[in-house]
């Protein structure tokens, strides 16, 4: 099979994305630092919560589904507060 | 008519057919907010005015949304030339004071339209602007020059200031405004003189190939070094000439011939 | 009390919001249609197939407009193991000809056609607009909806809300008990782009016609399916997942549609496929374990956002549910707005519709099914037992004769550590659901 192997970032720079300047997504890193399952690191489709070496989380917003999977596998009250970009931002999906 | 914003309904680089993905360029979203904050500097309204089919309805829809206070299509083909363009709007905007615009849309026209429309009109111009600071009796603009200079401009009207994308943006037009604007009678016009279509098809900019002499040298090496400039510093190639504007402009595309970019004849 | 801006705010421009739009502007009201995206559909994605025949008395010959990929005349249901594939393939030639069965078609081409509709209805669409709230009066009805736009309240007489499956409408007003990770699954899908002409020679069909292959297995450790649907020139392939397995197995989603698609089953179906597009989406997959109240003084639910979902392993359904209970949403509102009593009595034949038709019945009749289809014993053992027993039956093991297939089903079933008990109830279960 000779298909071609791409990468993350190349994955999801197929979709769309109309990136607002605020965040649509908040995560509290104190709630997270203390979480050892990170459940939003593992299920978030577009990969967008990374575990940091000291613990913590970064999160992007930019490239965001609008999906509500992290908010959702998400056992810690409070840890991430999410909601709809503005409207007229965000993901633009065409083929699905 | 005093406060004029042009405004072009493109397509999105991705989707160039479908209509779903076609809204105005950013840099027009800027020009359509300096119209706006001008209009209720000196307590006026903002024309906007497009060039186009009746998909293009779309971006005037959108500006009386944000406060345009009326609406002008003139009737044309999407492939309509840049100079017919700037001629259909200038004569429908004679009186205008202020005539706002992109300096090139998304669909990377070559940002003449600004200009023809200055020509039309007589007007002052101020193209391709990064800031811009209103005041009662006129505009203060500033243009990127060479070398991180930048040039300000003092403009009167009547002018025609075309600004860049990120230079203001775009407010966000309130529910009740946007549902009076679905209602608002947009005025439909015939172009005054005939459009034709654009020679030039707007594609990537791709300077063509240049013939290169193959490398002279003894060395496999050398001829290497010859080929990549890795040894001597290029000459910077370029020359400072004072000319008149036609000389001027004639001296530039012989170059850009020379240099291979144009192609010949 | 003061006018109220207009008689029906829709939220949601997708097949349910645009349905009930529909219905509210023909019948004379005057309607809002709220879309956050760019335009309706931007915002929708689904595995693929769409079932339309409930817009039949809504859009009549809605066959010769719609903007559908291919329709749906082969129907293969597929057990994977890791080495295995068992496929139940079904053809009909009566799937391709009016009124039709079901058909590919995607959510932006499809959404954006019925808000047309909608529109020629006369019911007022605003795209790029985000409702972040409901507005309500002293006794907690609901008076309209709060918008992300300046000077952005609407009031309404009725508010039908159609945001999808996280409705924060829904969650805000209080109607979910419900909204656990359990009861989530997330969908995952790959659009491929492939030529017409090789497709028509790998799913052996001609034309519009397509494919809809279901699969069971596939899904490694994760509880999930897998499902792959033709295009016209694409292919979808792509996994429904359990949320919380997911989390568990430390599986990413991606790397679960890469084991699918290197199946020996799937391989040769995708190979030479180009990404076209990446996406996802989250389904209310509990189906009435976790459906929200309906219906409060001044709101209905529709769609998603009511959790009306159907996914029951060997039928997965959503946007027929999303159109119907549209459409009975808006019919409930308008006899509420003409009686001038949009209270929950006012508005309670919404309810009354949805018992009354599919849109219930069969969230009734396979109220136990997804969680069977999901379950431990579905998902990683019956496939290898069912896959062996048909391997054995039809492996020929000269010079040993054929062994029975009781015995080889007695065999299996005991290899794979499965309880005759545990079978029989599940047996019973599916029988009871699907029978």
């Amino acid at each position: 099979m000779n298909d071609h192997i791409i990468s993350f970032q190349e994955r999801m720079d197929t979709a769309e994305f109309r990136v607002h300047h605020q965040a649509h997504i908040v995560v509290d890193g104190k709630v997270c630092a203390d979480c050892s399952t990170r459940e939003c690191v593992i299920a978030c489709p577009a990969n967008l919560f990374v575990p940091t070496s000291d613990g913590g989380i970064v999160f992007n917003y930019e490239q965001c589904f609008e999906c509500g999977t992290c908010y959702i596998v998400c056992n810690r009250e409070g840890a991430i507060s999410w909601h709809y970009p503005e409207g007229g931002h965000g993901v633009v999906f065409r083929r699905t | 008519m005093s406060i004029v914003a042009c405004l072009k309904w493109v397509s999105h680089p991705g989707e160039p057919h479908d209509e779903r993905f076609a809204g105005m360029s950013p840099a027009d979203q800027s020009a359509l907010e300096f119209a706006l904050r001008q209009a209720a500097l000196l307590g006026t309204g903002v024309t906007a005015i497009t060039v186009g089919p009746s998909g293009a309805d779309k971006v005037l829809r959108d500006a009386l949304a944000c406060g345009a206070t009326r609406a002008i299509r003139i009737e044309a083909p999407t492939t309509a030339a840049g100079t017919d363009v700037a001629t259909a709007i200038a004569d429908h905007i004679a009186d205008a004071e202020w005539v706002w615009c992109g300096d090139y849309s998304l669909d990377r026209g070559a940002g003449s339209v600004p200009a023809f429309i200055a020509a039309h009109l007589g007007a002052e111009q101020a193209l391709g602007v990064i800031h811009v600071d209103l005041e009662a009796d006129g505009v203060r603009a500033t243009r990127r020059l060479d070398g991180g200079r930048r040039e300000l401009l003092g403009v009167r009207s009547p002018a025609v200031v075309s600004v860049e994308g990120a230079t203001a943006r775009l407010r966000r037009a309130g529910l009740q405004s946007l549902r009076t604007a679905a209602d608002t009678v947009i005025e439909v016009v015939p172009a005054t003189t005939p459009i034709h279509r654009a020679e030039f098809m707007v594609r990537p900019y791709r300077p063509r190939a240049r013939e290169l002499p193959a490398p002279a040298g003894d060395s496999p090496l050398d001829r290497l070094r010859l080929l990549t400039d890795a040894a001597a510093a290029s000459a910077a190639r370029g020359e400072m000439v004072t000319l008149e504007p036609a000389d001027a402009a004639a001296r530039i595309v012989q170059v850009l011939t020379d240099w291979g970019y144009l192609p010949h004849g | 009390m003061s006018t109220p801006d207009v008689d029906v705010v829709v939220v949601g421009a997708g097949p349910a919001g645009s349905c009930a739009a529909i219905v509210a502007a023909r019948a004379g009201l005057s309607v809002v249609l709220l879309e956050r995206g760019p335009f309706p559909g931007s915002k929708n994605m689904y595995g693929g197939v769409v079932y339309p025949r409930i817009l039949d008395g809504l859009i009549p010959n809605w066959w010769e407009e719609a903007p559908i990929q291919r329709w749906v005349t082969r129907r293969s249901t597929m057990l994977l193991t890791d080495t295995q594939a068992l496929t139940v393939d079904f053809r009909s030639e009566a799937w391709g000809q009016p009124p039709y069965n079901g058909a590919t078609a995607f959510r932006p081409d499809w959404d954006h056609w019925l808000a047309s509709h909608a529109e020629a209805a006369g019911a007022q669409l605003l795209t790029d607009t985000t409702v972040v709230g409901l507005l309500r009066d002293a006794g907690g009805a609901v008076t309209g909806v709060r918008t992300d736009r300046p000077d952005g309240d609407l009031t309404a007489r009725v508010v039908i809300a159609c945001d999808g499956v996280n409705s924060f409408l829904a969650k805000e007003a209080g109607l979910y008990e419900h909204t656990d990770a359990k009861h989530f699954t997330l969908g995952v899908k790959e659009t491929l782009a492939l030529p017409k002409e090789v497709i028509d020679e790998r799913f052996a069909v001609r034309e519009r016609h397509g494919v809809d292959i279901e699969i069971l297995g596939g899904t490694g450790k994760v509880n999930g399916g897998g499902f792959l649907y033709t295009g016209l020139d694409t292919l979808a392939v792509g996994v429904v997942l359990k949320l919380p397995k997911l989390a568990a197995q430390q599986q990413r989603p991606e790397q679960i549609i890469a084991g699918l698609k290197q199946h020996p089953a799937i391989a040769p179906l995708v190979q030479g496929a180009e990404l076209k597009e990446y996406s996802a989406h989250l389904i209310p997959e509990a189906g009435l374990t976790m459906m929200p109240k309906m219906t409060m003084p001044g709101m209905l639910v529709a769609g998603d956002a009511a959790a009306l979902c159907l996914a029951a392993g060997i039928w997965l359904e959503g946007v027929n549910f999303a159109m119907a209970s549209g459409m009975y949403a808006a019919e409930a509102a308008v006899e509420a707005v003409q009686k001038g009593d949009t209270s929950a009595t006012g508005l309670a034949g919404y309810q009354r519709r949805l018992s009354d038709t599919f849109v219930l019945k069969d969230h009734r009749k396979l109220r136990r099914a997804p969680e069977l289809v999901l379950s431990d014993r579905v998902q990683h053992l019956y496939p290898t037992m069912v896959a062996n027993v048909v391997e054995r039956m039809f492996h020929v093991d000269n010079p040993n004769p054929k062994p029975g297939v009781r015995r080889i089903l007695d065999q299996e079933r005991r290899k794979a550590g499965v309880r005759r008990r545990d079978l029989l109830r599940d047996g019973w279960t599916g029988f009871r659901s699907f029978g």
